[in-house]
């Protein structure tokens, strides 16, 4: 039986506003990434919170603008390169919409960082399959660069980039750089490709099928729409990939992003909390479907 | 046992009033809710059960979390430490609703810091039931009529007034300045509903979630609010900023929070459309499997606690209780084979 | 078991056995002995199906999730609904709207002396001129004699209401809203309420306070009011849904009123009638 008097001790209150109260945090660039996506950089106004703020690849933050509303956005560089913090928006809600109005030197709110990450731990030592489907490559980003950043720790890096058309791809300024290190490949497909496209036409997945990537020693990572995690996960095990090779990140509307609101939940998960990221073993035991 | 005469409980709260909010079942236009009371006279305890449940003072229906003036410079204040509140005449079905509330909200990491604020702040006085009401089954789901979980202090009513229980150091400190008669009678034992289903275990409504049943189930569900919002235990909230005023080169807003259910056709809509929930089954499944599977899961306490108030209340008429029991009913019949 | 029960649930059977139907709505006992809405699939189950004056859920309602086609090629389902008189005056509403069409639908039509929320005849039944459907595919009446007043005023309960002043009115709704909880039973339950994202959710444009218990839950209400003006066909089924008791009818039959006053209008009269304040009618004119 519960013991009832537990909760009637003081509660400690400063773990708490750590990541329930928003932190200032000033825009320092703004560039467009693709069509109706835009790249927003910021750092954090206080400078005690800005030397504590680490995160690792795969974990969000819920930026606000304030007197809009606040969403989730997964991080879109990596800590370890500076306190300049990345994350891309689409403009698909309210929220955003209020995001593209804004200009270098408006200030946002940030909390986090929150949830899980990639095990970037557990990866080394593997090759990395990367597939990101249009904005998905945002979230994937730090993975690149924190490889990059400790190259010699990693085995071969294959990127497989898939958009709807070519003005949806999102990093291409910066392609020539990643190809530049050693032991990487890079493979772009579009589903509709204009005249005078140089590579591949066609979901991700016959691309997949196509490059035929070796599934020894090697972890993918997945980030894009609900379907197009459903359907790569299928080709990649037809491949031979067992489900505990590949991670996925998922995606909810988050609103606390602590595990509370209950908004989020698949099940006996919250995305938030016990993700966004997860291996796909776990994905495939859910009772509720996350497409 | 200790004993107060109804005269004496009167004088106590009297007194309490003095120094402290007291809040406590009122009757709003013929229905029964807890609301703050100027006088003992006002506090109805001659019920079974009120139309609104006591969580309102924990978890209110609206609350802002955060306040945000936008000048020259942006300033966040987060809200003030509520006044102390005693929460007088909980049923103790309502009660142990805090231990769902108190697993997910404190004890999971990190604290949700305005629950943290009410929960200091909040005493709980409890009034035991004589017996189970109609639509009741708090003894299907681990409670009782007379059960002290979540509560400060327990009464019971007797013939000589009250048998009280003192059970946590706010309670005694509320009750520091009372002067007890003792008895030696023993309290009655409540009187129960006999017959309740008994509730499946998490592995084994897991084994049903993709049963016809909850399809059939489903037809019925208007996909409005009610059952969630007269539940004692359901905490889905939703979170908007909202202008509270605008002079020029200064803006306020409050970031509220507000109740909200998953059995609402848009809760888990994303921004660009997709809906992982977009049938009215998968909402109510979701209901039923939260309260019995995925709460006590994932938090450890059972997401209800059988007040009865969703039975009385569904326009479309769906049973919670009829539902545990056609999950037994389906239980056993997988154990025996099909 | 009334003689009406034995025939709901014979052209219920029928209807399922001849494959006319895929689903018939009606009304069945709980466990409890309490009424609630019953979807009939198979025709053993047709069983299920009672009559009687508890019967007060409007079940045109349940039509809204049947209407479009469950997947691509597939067809729209045919459903079969029990209905009182009131009733089948939403559907003409949903047929004027275009939300369902007439060969989708089989109305099993019952002739009713009236239902009861919590024991109470409902508000609408006391001064019902009908009692029996305007349109329907099978008639099942009553074999006790029904009668149809004809000499009440239908809206003679608005009478205190209107002898009051704004002030008071005003004080009344503020004191019957108070208790609202902000369910959206009363809009669910409604027939004519069937958008896909309610204003009062709407989060672009911001329409209204997500509060729950603040005072702008009002806003809901009396725009809810708004929307139904020359939709509300009476039903009652607002009232009957909300938790906790308020007499949402009383705000809804004001507003039938005034559009009967000025327009001669009364919403469902027959399928063939255009939506009142969406269709412009060169010949209406405002009756002084």
């Amino acid at each position: 039986m519960p013991d009832a008097t537990k909760s009637a001790t003081r509660p400690n209150m400063e773990r708490a506003t750590e990541l329930t109260l928003p932190n200032l945090a000033t825009i320092t660039e703004i560039r467009d990434l693709a069509t109706n996506i835009k790249l927003i950089q910021v750092q954090l106004d206080d400078l005690d919170v800005r030397k504590k703020f680490t995160y690792t690849p795969g974990q969000f933050v819920e930026i606000s603008v304030f007197g809009v509303g606040e969403s989730p956005f997964g991080l879109a560089s990596s800590s370890d390169r500076g306190s300049k913090i990345d994350f891309a928006v689409s403009r698909v809600g309210t929220v955003t919409d209020a995001l593209f109005r804004l200009d270098v030197g408006d200030q946002i709110g940030m909390r986090g960082p929150l949830g899980n990450g990639f095990p970037m731990e557990e990866f080394k030592g593997k090759n990395i399959l990367v597939l990101g489907g249009g904005i998905g490559g945002a979230p994937l980003r730090p993975i690149i660069q924190t490889i990059f950043d400790n190259r010699e720790d990693y085995g071969t890096v294959t990127i497989l980039w898939a958009a709807r058309s070519p003005d949806l791809l999102v990093f291409t300024e910066e392609y020539d750089e990643w190809c530049a290190q050693p032991d990487v490949e890079m493979y772009l497909t579009v589903d509709n490709a204009p005249e005078g496209w140089e590579h591949e036409e066609g979901l991700i997945t016959a691309l997949i099928e196509k490059i035929n990537p070796s599934p020894k020693n090697t972890i993918t990572v997945t980030c894009g729409p609900p379907i197009m995690i459903k359907f790569t996960m299928m080709t990649l095990e037809k491949l031979g990939f067992q489900p505990k090779q590949n991670w996925v990140t998922l995606e909810a509307k988050m609103k606390c992003g602590i595990g509370k609101c209950g908004r989020c939940n698949l099940g006996e998960v919250y995305i938030c909390t016990d993700g966004p990221v997860f291996c796909f073993e776990n994905v495939q035991g859910f009772l509720e479907s996350f497409v | 046992m200790k004993v107060l005469t109804q005269k004496k409980l009167n004088a106590w709260l009297a007194n309490l009033l003095q120094t402290t909010v007291v809040a406590a079942p009122v009757e709003a236009q013929g229905k029964l809710v807890y609301r703050k009371i100027d006088e003992v006279s006002q506090i109805v305890l001659d019920f079974e059960r009120t139309d609104m449940s006591p969580k309102t003072w924990l978890f209110p229906m609206t609350e802002p979390i955060l306040f945000i003036e936008q000048g020259v410079e942006t300033k966040l204040k987060e809200p003030p430490k509520p006044e102390p509140i005693v929460l007088f005449g909980v049923r103790p079905c309502d009660a142990r609703s805090l231990l769902a509330f108190d697993a997910l909200f404190l004890d999971k990491a990190p604290e949700d810091p305005q629950y943290a604020r009410h929960r200091e702040s909040t005493t709980l006085v409890g009034l035991s039931c004589p017996q189970m009401w109609e639509s009741c089954f708090c003894t299907a789901v681990g409670g009782a009529p007379n059960s002290t979980d979540g509560l400060d202090i327990l009464l019971t009513q007797i013939e000589e007034g009250y048998a009280v229980e003192v059970l946590t150091e706010k309670g005694k400190k509320i009750s520091a300045n009372l002067v007890f008669e003792e008895k030696k009678t023993s309290l009655p034992d409540p009187k129960l509903i006999q017959g309740l289903p008994s509730l499946s275990k998490t592995d084994e409504w897991m084994a049903l979630f993709n049963d016809l049943y909850w399809e059939q189930l489903s037809n019925s569900c208007l996909s409005c609010r009610a059952c969630s919002f007269v539940c004692p235990t359901c905490r889905c909230f939703d979170v908007r900023d909202e202008l509270t005023a605008i002079k020029p080169g200064l803006k306020k807003f409050e970031r509220l929070r507000a109740w909200d259910t998953c059995t609402a056709s848009g809760y888990r809509r994303i921004a660009g459309g997709h809906n992982p929930r977009d049938s009215q089954k998968k909402r109510l499944r979701n209901r039923f499997f939260c309260k019995f599977m995925f709460y006590p899961d994932d938090f450890g306490p059972l997401g209800c606690v059988g007040c009865g108030r969703c039975i009385d209340v569904c326009p479309a008429g769906i049973d919670i209780l009829e539902v545990i029991a056609n999950v037994e009913k389906m239980t056993e019949r997988e154990k025996v084979g099909g | 078991m009334t003689s009406m029960d034995v025939q709901i649930r014979k052209t219920a059977k029928k209807y399922l056995d001849e494959g006319k139907v895929s689903c018939v709505i009606g009304y069945e006992r709980d466990s409890r002995g309490r009424v609630r809405p019953a979807f009939i699939e198979k025709p053993e189950d047709a069983d299920h199906l009672i009559w009687s004056s508890e019967c007060s859920l409007n079940l045109v309602t349940y039509l809204h999730q049947r209407k479009l086609s469950p997947g691509k090629d597939q067809p729209v389902p045919k459903t079969a609904v029990v209905v009182r008189p009131c009733d089948v005056r939403a559907v003409n509403l949903l047929f004027a709207e275009e939300q369902i069409k007439r060969e989708n639908i089989k109305l099993i039509g019952l002739t009713c002396a009236g239902t009861e929320i919590n024991g109470q005849q409902r508000i609408n039944c006391k001064f019902c001129q009908e009692r029996v459907p305007v349109i329907y595919d099978v008639l099942i009446e009553s074999d006790q004699p029904i009668e149809i007043p004809t000499d009440k005023d239908i809206y003679a309960d608005l009478e205190e209401m209107e002898s009051w002043t704004a002030e008071e009115r005003l004080a009344f709704w503020t004191k019957e809203f108070d208790r609202c909880i902000r369910c959206y039973a009363c809009r669910q339950a409604c027939p004519g309420c069937y958008c896909f994202e309610c204003v009062a959710e709407q989060v672009d444009p911001h329409w209204t306070s997500i509060a729950l218990d603040k005072p702008e839950k009002m806003f809901f209400h009396v725009m809810r009011a708004y929307h139904l003006a020359g939709r509300c066909v009476g039903c009652d089924a607002c009232e009957a849904a909300c938790p906790m008791d308020i007499p949402l009818s009383k705000l809804n039959r004001k507003i039938a009123k005034e559009i009967l006053d000025m327009f001669d209008y009364r919403t469902g009269d027959t399928p063939e009638d255009a939506p009142l304040l969406t269709c412009f009618n060169p010949d209406e004119r405002l009756r002084t």
